[in-house]
């Protein structure tokens, strides 16, 4: 079997709150393959949120060991896990997703830009996500004159462009109808098939939970089910 | 270059809010404006006072018998200035230059005596060097050939009840410590605004002075007016070189009295203090609406930190954003306040209302503002480096954020 992408030990994370400390994640144990269409499925609370933030070098935890591609991302500093974040996770979050000043198409490329890729060829990079996730001839409309699921789109079509190791979703179908939902959802199953991205997506929405190829369920901060759809 | 990305971001997100950002641009552009109008009339007064305290009557440069100005005694007198005047005449930053005989003495007439300040001049020359024939407010200017011409100032005029073609008596002690007069008559009175000018002043020709004072060629004082202000410093070192071993003293206006030039200092102290005041309440302003522009970015900040963006980046992005306001406030502020300038240069600002007031500083009605390029820039930058000041705070805390709590926001 090929080393996972992502290998979880002992994750624990605590929040405190006045004197009580509550435990988001409470001994996570959690490994993903390559080219993975994992869901991460449970209540609001039960800590899904807190392992994708974690997976995506976004919080760290207070206890057990993370390592991505083999590397130790729990050791590296806040200007490496910024880099790391650049260069090899793609994000699409719940809502909100894009600058609100820039165009669909530099929302795309605004991930090339910092990486230094030259003008036209992130521009045009920009263009082909933009057509992959059918949104072709809309990359000069801003943020606000696409609709939710439209922006969304967009969102997807960012992280793509990256071409990360893994795409990491909160929720991204939180504010959409269930129409958008299921398309938005069908077109992340049909890019990870296409492009063989390894997908990780925390959702309680049944229409995510619907298109998991594997889906991972979570209560209270510890792991209770996991099961292989196909 | 991510700096073009910086700039997008920083002027996209200013018109965001286009009521907030338009009201902090006003404020800049009108605080920098007036101040850029504020100094640029304050430097056409000190000019306009400089010059005038100058070329009254002071001269750029004086040359004395060694001790003269110290003690201002007749005894301390050039008794040739052949050298000096053949030197003078092949400096080519020497616009003109006359000689003076002065001695304190007092003027009597028709019962009635003041102590007065009578200086002995070359009629014609002193027009080149100084404005006193300009000051002429009634009767007539000194006649080269007329020795008993004598011009006073216009209030010590008043003081003796004199009147044009009087006569009155003019004592003072000779160098020999005899005590001299000599009848004069009164061809004319002066109005210079000063005080103490106006009330002290007694001018004869200089051939009756030095025949008064037993001095032959003798005089006290060598006046020179420079080309310009710029050329005073350079000519008095010159001519300290080339007179060493002469027994005089080069001195400049300012040695002479300081006080126009600790006016001119004192203005720009004053003028540095009120742009620091200006600019701490406008980069206050500034320093607002950029912490405002932030909180309600907050997400979209978290969102570009999630995204990878790096914490130099972050804090770059911020003060780019500030630039971007300050330059455009700062461009447009003094563009209108050169606007002004540029107008008021030509029209003048008229203060007759304040003139008495004035007059005893040397300083016009009528003011004229000029800017200074230099002074103009060094605003410029201390609005900048403001600038970036203001924006250091709302930066680096962008650079800070918590990617997940700014994005929980």
């Amino acid at each position: 079997m090929d080393q996972a992408l992502i290998q979880g030990c002992g994750l624990k994370k605590y929040y405190q709150s006045g004197n009580t400390r509550t435990a988001a994640l409470n001994g996570v144990n959690f490994s993903l393959q390559r080219g993975a269409f994992t869901v991460l499925a449970g209540r609001s609370g039960s800590g899904k949120t807190t392992l994708l933030n974690m997976i995506g070098l976004l919080d760290r935890p207070d206890e057990g060991s993370l390592r991505i591609a083999g590397e130790d991302v729990l050791a590296i500093s806040r200007r490496q896990r910024a880099n790391f974040r650049l260069r090899r996770i793609g994000f699409i979050f719940q809502a909100y997703n894009l600058i609100r000043v820039l165009s669909a198409r530099e929302n795309v490329a605004y991930v090339q830009q910092l990486r230094g890729m030259k003008k036209k060829q992130r521009l045009e990079l920009a263009d082909y996500w933009l057509a992959q996730v059918d949104l072709a001839g809309l990359g000069d409309r801003r943020p606000d004159q696409l609709s939710g699921g439209q922006q969304q789109r967009v969102a997807v079509a960012r992280a793509l462009a990256s071409q990360p190791e893994i795409i990491l979703a909160d929720e991204p179908t939180a504010n959409l109808d269930s129409h958008n939902g299921e398309s938005l959802m069908a077109l992340m199953r049909r890019l990870n098939e296409r492009e063989n991205t390894t997908f990780l997506i925390a959702s309680h929405d049944p229409v995510a939970m619907d298109a998991a190829r594997e889906l991972v369920s979570m209560q209270d901060g510890v792991m209770i089910d996991r099961v292989l759809r196909e | 270059m991510n700096t073009v990305i910086y700039l997008r971001l920083g002027v996209g997100n200013l018109w965001l809010h286009p009521t907030r950002t338009g009201l902090t641009l006003l404020a800049l552009v009108i605080g920098i404006g007036a101040l850029g109008f504020l100094s640029a009339m304050m430097n056409g007064m000190m000019t306009n006072m400089k010059s005038n305290f100058v070329l009254n009557e002071m001269g750029h440069l004086q040359i004395h018998a060694k001790g003269f100005e110290q003690q201002r005694k007749i005894e301390l007198h050039l008794n040739n200035t052949e050298t000096i005047d053949a030197m003078l005449a092949q400096t080519p930053a020497v616009r003109a230059w006359s000689h003076r005989l002065r001695v304190s003495g007092m003027a009597s007439a028709a019962g009635s005596s003041a102590t007065a300040l009578i200086s002995g001049i070359e009629a014609e020359q002193e027009s080149r060097v100084s404005r006193l024939r300009e000051f002429l407010v009634q009767g007539a200017w000194l006649r080269p050939t007329q020795l008993r011409d004598a011009v006073l100032g216009k209030v010590l005029a008043e003081r003796l009840r004199l009147d044009i073609g009087d006569k009155l008596v003019l004592m003072a002690v000779a160098p020999d410590g005899d005590v001299m007069s000599e009848v004069f008559r009164l061809r004319g009175t002066i109005a210079s605004g000063a005080m103490e000018m106006d009330n002290t002043t007694v001018l004869i020709n200089l051939k009756a002075a030095q025949a008064w004072m037993n001095l032959g060629a003798g005089v006290t004082d060598v006046v020179i007016r420079c080309r310009s202000f710029a050329d005073v410093n350079p000519l008095a070192q010159q001519l300290r070189q080339q007179l060493d071993g002469h027994d005089v003293e080069v001195l400049r206006w300012m040695d002479i009295d300081p006080m126009a030039e600790q006016w001119t200092r004192f203005n720009d102290a004053y003028s540095w203090v009120i742009m620091a005041v200006v600019m701490i309440v406008i980069l206050a302003e500034v320093l607002n609406t950029m912490l405002m522009s932030m909180h309600d970015r907050l997400h979209e900040l978290g969102l570009m930190a999630a995204l990878g963006t790096s914490q130099g980046a972050m804090f770059a992005m911020v003060i780019w954003e500030t630039l971007v306001l300050v330059t455009l406030g700062g461009v447009l502020g003094f563009a209108l306040g050169y606007a002004f300038t540029a107008w008021y240069a030509v029209h003048g600002i008229d203060l007759s209302r304040y003139a008495e007031a004035f007059s005893f500083m040397y300083i016009e009605p009528v003011v004229y503002p000029a800017m200074e390029w230099q002074q103009t820039l060094h605003m410029m930058g201390a609005a900048l480096s403001g600038a970036c000041l203001a924006g250091m705070y709302p930066a680096w805390q962008a650079s800070r954020l918590d990617p997940v709590q700014a994005m929980r926001e």
